[in-house]
């Protein structure tokens, strides 16, 4: 496709596509458009098909239906299947997948061959490859002489070398501890950009996903959710599912009371009233569920019981957080979780909670099936597990 | 009338999807004409002997009614018997033989595990021939002067045959009994200790827990010892000891050729291995044996004291001296002896045997032809076997797979000598020669055979390994710029190398040596070395066959050697690292 020296990602789009297994369908029409040199994550919980997508677009997978193209080229279609290796792209994978046989220099320098490069030229861009995440003193170790971050920064080394116009990554940090995961990230997201290419990236971590993203698309059962950039994503989820999986405080079911300013609306909660945004056309009466983000939510000093936004619970958890303290609180039968405060409030204590519009959201409570979790769950937090989810666990 | 045109894109579909299936097809077809076929028209005759013109009934049961009758019965009751004696026997001594090595600080631990793996690879005949040649009439120890009369009569009788046939079982039930302590971590015997126990009750403790090891080592030694044709066919026909695989023989072999008779006892063969196989379901059913968890801890040795460790070393010397050395000892004595088994029999040693094996026509080609055989199968196998393995680890295909296993481990308790039957039976049938396939008595026969033999086991050694590897790793090779085939020699390769090379020396000793598919099965200008061996005992040339046993023995050792010897020079040092750290 390119040459070596021509740097530059790739557009990547993808049209209808669809995948089965059996009677399973891991794609359900699928409509994408990255845009050359951006980075793409897709955000998902397990069996939401980001993994059938990342292997499709790698060539591992055939596609039932639809297209994808990779810069102006077909390469999977009705009657299209260009193999992996003719598609100028190279992928990280969640288990390292390095040639044990090979030592670091020989995996990095396989990704070469496909140039053709003499190999003394392979050879000094290998080491230049290792050199970039750090390993270079590490060259003639084989993979299981390396410790599990430094095999990754090998699969990285191995995947930015031939300078592809397409990087794919299949959950690269997902077994790498906290402070490990955060260092390698930044990495990612360094090389990459320095790279030129297009990357896609899968992961279940919405902070993951946040931290790295230019762009998000959240997936559900085969299904692009929503396709937007981080900040559009979190003020302004398409639907429950969005803003539960990209991290909620908790949920508190209400009636409009009417309109307020900018896509805001009063809501009628108990005893409360609170205001929060919806991009739904609601009018007075409509049953509703306030979906409420951790950042939106602050313990408040006052006594004042009757300003707009604030509701009032019992303390009945907080954790010490290094830089402050996450609380549980109690309202009515509903639990507000992660709620912030720099100093702690005691386990049983009365406290006030004032609740930023910017961070609640609205969804008409109709669309019942669309919310079908646990009326327990109050909080979703990354790396749940569906099933867990459905269980009702918060965490 | 109306007729149905394809768009263009769908027979394209079509036409690709049909070039993908082709291999696939083209390797069952592979499969159904040497394993399949041969073994369900062999064992369809029993009951249906006019369906393949050896009878006029087109179901009947009188071939096992004559299957049941006089010197048939009796060989069936003897295998029964032979089974059950030396299922216990081997399970008793190879359940000692693993507590020695894997739970005491014993002299000698990797001698006496590798002397299990020699034993399993020396085919039983030669055990037996090595002890027939020291104790028959004017045999070696009669040359010697040294009296033997008393041995002689328990070796050539029910004992003799029961003793090499536990022999054969012991590093069966050893492999299966020392995987199942390997996986038994030391806080059942704690739990026993530190709960009043004393060392008999972590005996009793260890031995239920291992159940499932001690009736997996029951019912493979039950399976190999009811289908062993090597000692049947010397040490127990010489005893004149009717068991089922020479009685089966002789029905195939001997004129009148009774086929269904054969088939009959084939199928008595099958439903012996199959009780065995359900003894073992029902003795362990609704039970739990699930000891081996992340939490497991690794058994610690017990410290012997020195007579401790002096009286086990000597224990497992002699059980290797009686397993191995005398049988060797006695080949290799017999061979250095001039007329042995004759009254002009001499106790002198000199090598005129070998010299005349290695320049008599008679008894070197046979070992040629033997040492080519079994490089050509050795070498299918191993390329069969890697497709077969891939095929059940795929995560495609899963009830083809399945089918394919089901078949390969029927083909596994299935014994030789059926095969045998089964392939001359089917490949002489009119119906086959009709079809313009004429291979009977033919080398090709001889080898799909062989093939057909050697490929459930060698599929069972690489299917562990095959799954071992992680899909990622072909798919991060397509990724990073590797064709399909590229992919299988840059990575698979290397990673499969140590495996396959043990599938090939395995298939390659086993088929330089092997005697019941041979034996029925050579064409008659070309005997294999086996087949070459016994026609020298038959002309009582005991001295010149047990040299050429010994010279088959060395170069199935000098070839194999040699091919390692050749891996560790050439191969990449990341090949052979692999060994050791995978």
């Amino acid at each position: 496709m390119n040459s070596l020296d021509d740097r530059g990602g790739h557009r990547v789009s993808l049209v209808g596509a669809g995948k089965r297994y059996g009677a399973v369908r891991a794609l359900a029409g699928v409509d994408l458009e990255v845009a050359a040199g951006r980075f793409l994550v897709l955000l998902g919980p397990s069996g939401s098909g980001k993994t059938t997508l990342v292997r499709a677009l790698a060539g591992i997978e055939r596609l039932d239906e639809g297209e994808l193209r990779i810069g102006d080229r077909p390469v999977s279609g009705p009657r299209t299947h260009v193999p992996p290796e003719q598609r100028d792209l190279a992928m990280v994978f969640q288990d390292y997948a390095l040639w044990p046989h090979l030592t670091a220099l020989g995996n990095v320098g396989y990704a070469l061959k496909r140039r053709k490069l003499a190999s003394d030229q392979a050879k000094a861009r290998s080491i230049e490859a290792l050199e970039r995440v750090g390993l270079v003193g590490l060259a003639e170790r084989y993979p299981h002489e390396l410790s599990g971050g430094q095999q990754q920064r090998v699969a990285l080394a191995r995947a930015i070398v031939a300078q592809p116009g397409l990087l794919l990554f299949d959950e690269p940090l997902s077994n790498l501890d906290t402070d490990l995961r955060e260092r390698l990230r930044v990495e990612i997201s360094t090389l990459t950009r320095q790279s030129g290419a297009t990357a896609v990236y899968i992961t279940h971590d919405q902070s993951e996903a946040f931290a790295l993203a230019d762009v998000i698309g959240v997936l559900d059962q085969g299904r692009l959710v929503q396709l937007a950039d981080p900040e559009t994503l979190y003020h302004k989820p398409a639907t429950p599912f969005v803003a539960r999986f990209t991290g909620l405080s908790g949920e508190l079911n209400g009636t409009v009371v009417g309109p307020d300013a900018d896509e805001l609306f009063v809501i009628e909660v108990g005893q409360w009233r609170v205001k929060a945004r919806s991009g739904h056309a609601l009018k007075a009466g409509d049953a509703v569920r306030v979906l409420i983000r951790p950042s939106a939510t602050a313990l408040a000093e006052s006594d004042d019981e009757s300003t707009v936004g604030t509701v009032s619970g019992a303390v009945i958890d907080v954790a010490y957080r290094g830089r402050g303290y996450d609380h549980v609180i109690a309202c009515g039968d509903r639990h507000l979780t992660s709620v912030f405060s720099v100093r702690p409030w005691a386990r049983g204590t009365q406290a006030k909670l004032s609740l930023d519009p910017a961070g609640c959201v609205a969804f008409p409570l109709n669309g019942e099936a669309e919310i079908s979790y646990d009326k327990e769950v109050t909080t979703v937090t990354a790396g749940q597990e569906p099933a867990a989810i459905n269980r009702g666990v918060t965490e | 009338m109306s007729t149905i045109t394809l768009p263009a894109a769908a027979r394209a579909r079509a036409a690709a999807g049909w070039l993908r299936a082709t291999p696939f097809a083209l390797f069952w077809l592979l499969i159904a004409a040497i394993l399949l076929v041969p073994i369900a028209l062999f064992l369809a005759v029993a009951v249906s002997p006019r369906l393949f013109q050896q009878g006029p009934q087109w179901f009947t049961l009188s071939s096992f009614q004559a299957a049941f009758q006089d010197q048939m019965l009796q060989g069936i009751a003897d295998t029964l018997m032979i089974g059950a004696v030396t299922a216990v026997a081997s399970a008793v001594i190879g359940f000692a033989v693993a507590w020695v090595v894997q739970r005491t600080n014993v002299f000698g631990r990797r001698l006496w595990s590798g002397s299990m793996f020699a034993l399993l690879l020396v085919p039983s005949y030669l055990i037996a021939l090595g002890w027939e040649r020291l104790l028959e009439p004017m045999g070696v120890l009669d040359l010697l002067h040294v009296p033997d009369s008393f041995a002689r009569s328990l070796l050539f009788g029910p004992v003799g045959v029961m003793a090499v046939l536990t022999v054969k079982g012991i590093p069966f039930a050893y492999l299966a009994i020392s995987a199942g302590l390997r996986g038994l971590g030391e806080e059942f015997e704690a739990a026993v200790r530190v709960h009043g126990g004393g060392r008999r009750a972590v005996t009793r403790t260890v031995a239920a827990l291992l159940a499932p090891a001690i009736w997996s080592s029951l019912a493979i030694v039950f399976a190999e010892s009811i289908s062993d044709f090597g000692v049947a066919s010397t040490l127990a026909n010489d005893a004149h000891f009717p068991v089922a695989t020479f009685e089966l023989y002789n029905a195939v072999d001997n004129f009148p050729v009774q086929f269904p008779v054969a088939a009959a006892v084939g199928w008595i063969l099958l439903a012996m291995a199959g009780l065995a196989l359900y003894a073992q379901h029902r003795a362990l059913r609704g039970r739990s044996y699930r000891v081996l968890g992340g939490r497991t801890r690794p058994a610690r040795r017990r410290e012997l004291s020195a007579s401790g460790r002096i009286g086990a070393f000597s224990g497992m010397s002699l059980l290797l001296l009686l397993c191995l050395g005398v049988p060797t000892f006695g080949a290799i004595s017999a061979s250095l002896m001039q007329g042995l088994g004759t009254l002009e029999g001499g106790s002198g040693f000199s090598l005129d045997n070998y010299r005349r094996a290695l320049t008599s026509p008679a008894l070197y080609q046979p070992l040629q032809y033997s040492a080519l055989l079994a490089t050509i199968t050795a070498t299918v196998t191993v390329l069969l076997g890697l497709v077969v393995a891939r095929l059940l680890t795929s995560k495609r295909g899963q009830t083809s797979a399945r089918m394919l296993d089901l078949l390969l481990l029927a083909a596994v308790a299935l014994p030789g000598i059926v095969f045998a039957a089964g392939y001359i039976f089917t490949y002489n049938l009119p119906q086959v020669n009709d079809l313009g396939i004429h291979l009977y008595e033919t080398t090709t026969l001889l080898t799909l055979a062989y093939i057909a033999t050697a490929l459930p086991p060698a599929s069972r050694v690489l299917f562990g390994s095959v799954g071992q590897v992680q899909e990622s790793l072909r798919e991060a090779a397509r990724v990073h710029g590797s064709t399909a085939p590229g992919s299988w020699l840059r990575v698979m390769l290397p990673l499969l190398a140590r495996p396959l090379l043990a599938a090939w020396s395995l298939t390659f000793g086993g088929t330089l040596l092997e005697l019941p598919v041979s034996q029925l099965l050579y064409p008659p200008s070309d005997p294999t070395v086996s087949v070459g061996i016994e026609n020298a005992l038959s002309k009582y040339d005991y001295s010149g066959g047990t040299a050429m046993e010994v010279l088959a023995v060395l170069a199935a050792l000098a070839v194999i050697g040699l091919v390692w010897g050749i891996f560790q020079l050439v191969a990449p040092a990341g090949w052979r690292r692999l060994g050791r750290t995978l």
